[in-house]
């Protein structure tokens, strides 16, 4: 199953690479937004309990889940493109594992996120974040289970959709609301309590905790944070729930009527 | 190699159309080592069959076993039988040749040795010996369809499934593809069960089924086929073919079946053909455009069988 999966990431990561403008458009995009709204904001801020912390430094790990969380999810629309190629039907006919072909799909779509995140990495010592190797490990860590949970998540979806465009629609409808209320653009700690609320819910806001830990934070102190260990847990459910319910819908095969 | 029993299969009513039944208790066997062709009119069922049998939907009723494995109960054993060739393209146009038949080997788990010798063996038969660095879209069709074959016939399945496999190549690629086909069923005996509206490439094949609105009118070998009709006919063309059809029964007394303009004498003993068209050039000269004696092909069995009750073909000979 695993050598499956590994042959079907690896078509979805050279076809990526072929695609020069997908590759810069992913990258270009989060950065120019980042350096534009961080430097805007950066006097005026002041974040509670994270003094000297300026906005740039606040923002950029926000910045850097917003490019995670959108290529995971798009990056699965190739299904669709998949389906009306053909492609799709001689995977679905060979005697692979469904999860295999979930599989495949997930951790193509992460390792394509994981190029254009680690690209961004190398900003944070210039922002004097530097990390060490055991926090970059764990950064890591944090992206790989993240951008998994959603990378299944956008396969969930996408499996029924006819067309990109609706899958676009709907998941920017889902996405740009749960990123902004994940507290990637505002600290959220001051914020009234039903945002609260609907951050305790949002797995995007567990994600930005999960990443943005290894940046203040050394590896053991985080072993011993509550909130963080939440977030993993919530995280690794989360990627549960989704590769489980997508191999649910691989596994599906379309019935004929009672005759 | 494929035993199918009782096959129906219903599309479930949505909220335009009504339920519509596209397979009706269909009962068919293929022996193993059967180069088997599948034909019926537009609408017939057969991409529905075919859809079945490799496992990408299940039927309403009915079993299908594959190699001697039941395909709704263990789809994976019988997948690993097959090697499937659909109508659409089914590899990935970025992807070179070489990366795509790599893929598909990784798919089905053979190992580097065994796929460097398959590799090597494809190259044997198929003109792609210089481009397998070249990516799928700058491919020609005929090309592109030696790539899905060459593709399913990496995994030496025992049985092979192909869709019209030949749509939209021209006669000499169509007659390549065909020719590779055969004789690599022959070395391999290998059970080849291919849907096909071209006749040219039923002729050689051991089975042809014909099948009709879900229905299978006819599973017999191409000869015995052509047998179902007389030896030969005449068929002729005529502008006034309604009345002109109308006279020759009444007139002369002959059996006829009409085709839009074309008018067919099927069940005339041997030998007896050449008298009528003669009588008949003597009676109707000026409303006959042309006409000929045909031996029979399959594509005549095919219109012969399928024609029975569709509206435009009248059969006045033979009801009254
Ligand atoms: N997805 C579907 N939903 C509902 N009805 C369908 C569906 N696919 C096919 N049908 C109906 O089932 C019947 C059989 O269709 P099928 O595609 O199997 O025919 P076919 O023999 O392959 O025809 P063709 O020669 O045109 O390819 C047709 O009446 C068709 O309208
Ligand atoms: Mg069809």
């Amino acid at each position: 199953m695993i050598r499956v999966a590994f042959a079907l990431a690896r078509r979805e990561f050279v076809r990526f690479m072929r695609q020069p403008h997908r590759v810069i458009g992913t990258v270009a995009q989060p950065i120019l937004f980042w350096l534009f709204l961080g430097s805007g904001f950066n006097a005026s801020f002041h974040a509670p309990g994270m003094n000297g912390v300026s906005y740039l430094q606040y923002f950029y790990p926000g910045v850097m889940l917003m490019m995670m969380l959108f290529a995971s999810i798009f990056s699965s629309i190739t299904i669709i493109e998949d389906r009306d190629a053909g492609f799709l039907q001689s995977v679905l006919v060979a005697p692979v594992s469904r999860m295999a072909i979930v599989l495949g799909k997930v951790m193509g779509g992460v390792s394509i996120a994981m190029v254009q995140t680690l690209i961004f990495t190398i900003a944070a010592p210039f922002l004097g974040m530097p990390l060490g190797l055991p926090s970059l490990g764990l950064l890591i860590l944090a992206y790989v289970l993240s951008s998994a949970g959603f990378a299944a998540m956008g396969f969930f979806f996408a499996w029924t959709m006819r067309t990109s465009s609706g899958f676009h629609a709907i998941m920017m409808v889902f996405l740009m609301p749960l990123w902004m209320l994940s507290g990637a653009l505002f600290p959220l700690e001051n914020a009234p309590g039903w945002l609260h609320a609907v951050m305790i819910i949002n797995p995007v806001s567990h994600a930005l905790v999960l990443m943005r830990g290894p940046f203040y934070s050394a590896p053991a102190q985080l072993f011993a944070d509550h909130r963080w260990l939440l977030a993993l847990g919530v995280t690794l459910v989360w990627d549960a729930v989704f590769l489980l319910g997508s191999m649910a819908r691989v596994q599906r095969r379309e019935k004929g009527a009672p005759a | 190699m494929i035993q199918i029993e009782n096959l129906t299969h219903v599309y479930p009513a949505s909220r335009k159309t009504p339920a519509r039944t596209a397979i009706n208790s269909l009962t068919l066997t293929v022996e193993e080592g059967q180069f088997c062709i599948l034909s019926g009119p537009n609408g017939s069922g057969k991409s529905t069959l075919f859809r079945i049998l490799c496992g990408m939907s299940l039927p309403s009723a009915g079993t299908i076993r594959i190699a001697g494995h039941d395909l709704f109960k263990e789809p994976g054993k019988a997948r690993a039988e097959m090697g499937v060739v659909f109508q659409s393209p089914a590899v990935d146009k970025h992807l070179t040749v070489g990366e795509n038949l790599r893929l598909h080997a990784d798919l089905y788990g053979l190992s580097a040795s065994v796929y460097a010798e398959r590799l090597a063996e494809a190259m044997a038969w198929t003109d792609l010996k210089d481009r397998l660095n070249d990516k799928v879209d700058t491919l020609s069709g005929g090309l592109a369809r030696q790539v899905e074959l060459a593709k399913a016939l990496l995994t030496r399945p025992r049985l092979l499934l192909l869709d019209e496999p030949t749509t939209g190549l021209d006669p000499a690629s169509r007659r390549n593809f065909i020719d590779a086909l055969h004789k690599i069923q022959r070395e391999r005996r290998m059970t080849v069960l291919m849907t096909s509206h071209i006749f040219s490439e039923a002729e050689d094949a051991d089975r042809v089924a014909i099948m009709k609105a879900g229905n299978l009118l006819a599973f017999d070998s191409p000869q015995n086929l052509r047998g179902r009709l007389g030896r030969e006919m005449v068929v002729l063309q005529s502008r006034g073919a309604v009345v002109l059809e109308g006279r020759i029964r009444a007139d002369l007394h002959l059996k006829t079946r009409r085709h839009g303009d074309e008018i067919r004498l099927e069940e005339t003993d041997n030998g007896a053909s050449l008298p009528i068209l003669e009588k008949l050039l003597a009676t109707f000269r000026d409303d006959i455009d042309s006409i000929a004696i045909k031996q029979p092909a399959l594509e005549d069995v095919f219109i012969h069988l399928t024609g029975l009750q569709k509206s435009d073909t009248s059969e006045n000979g033979e009801v009254q």
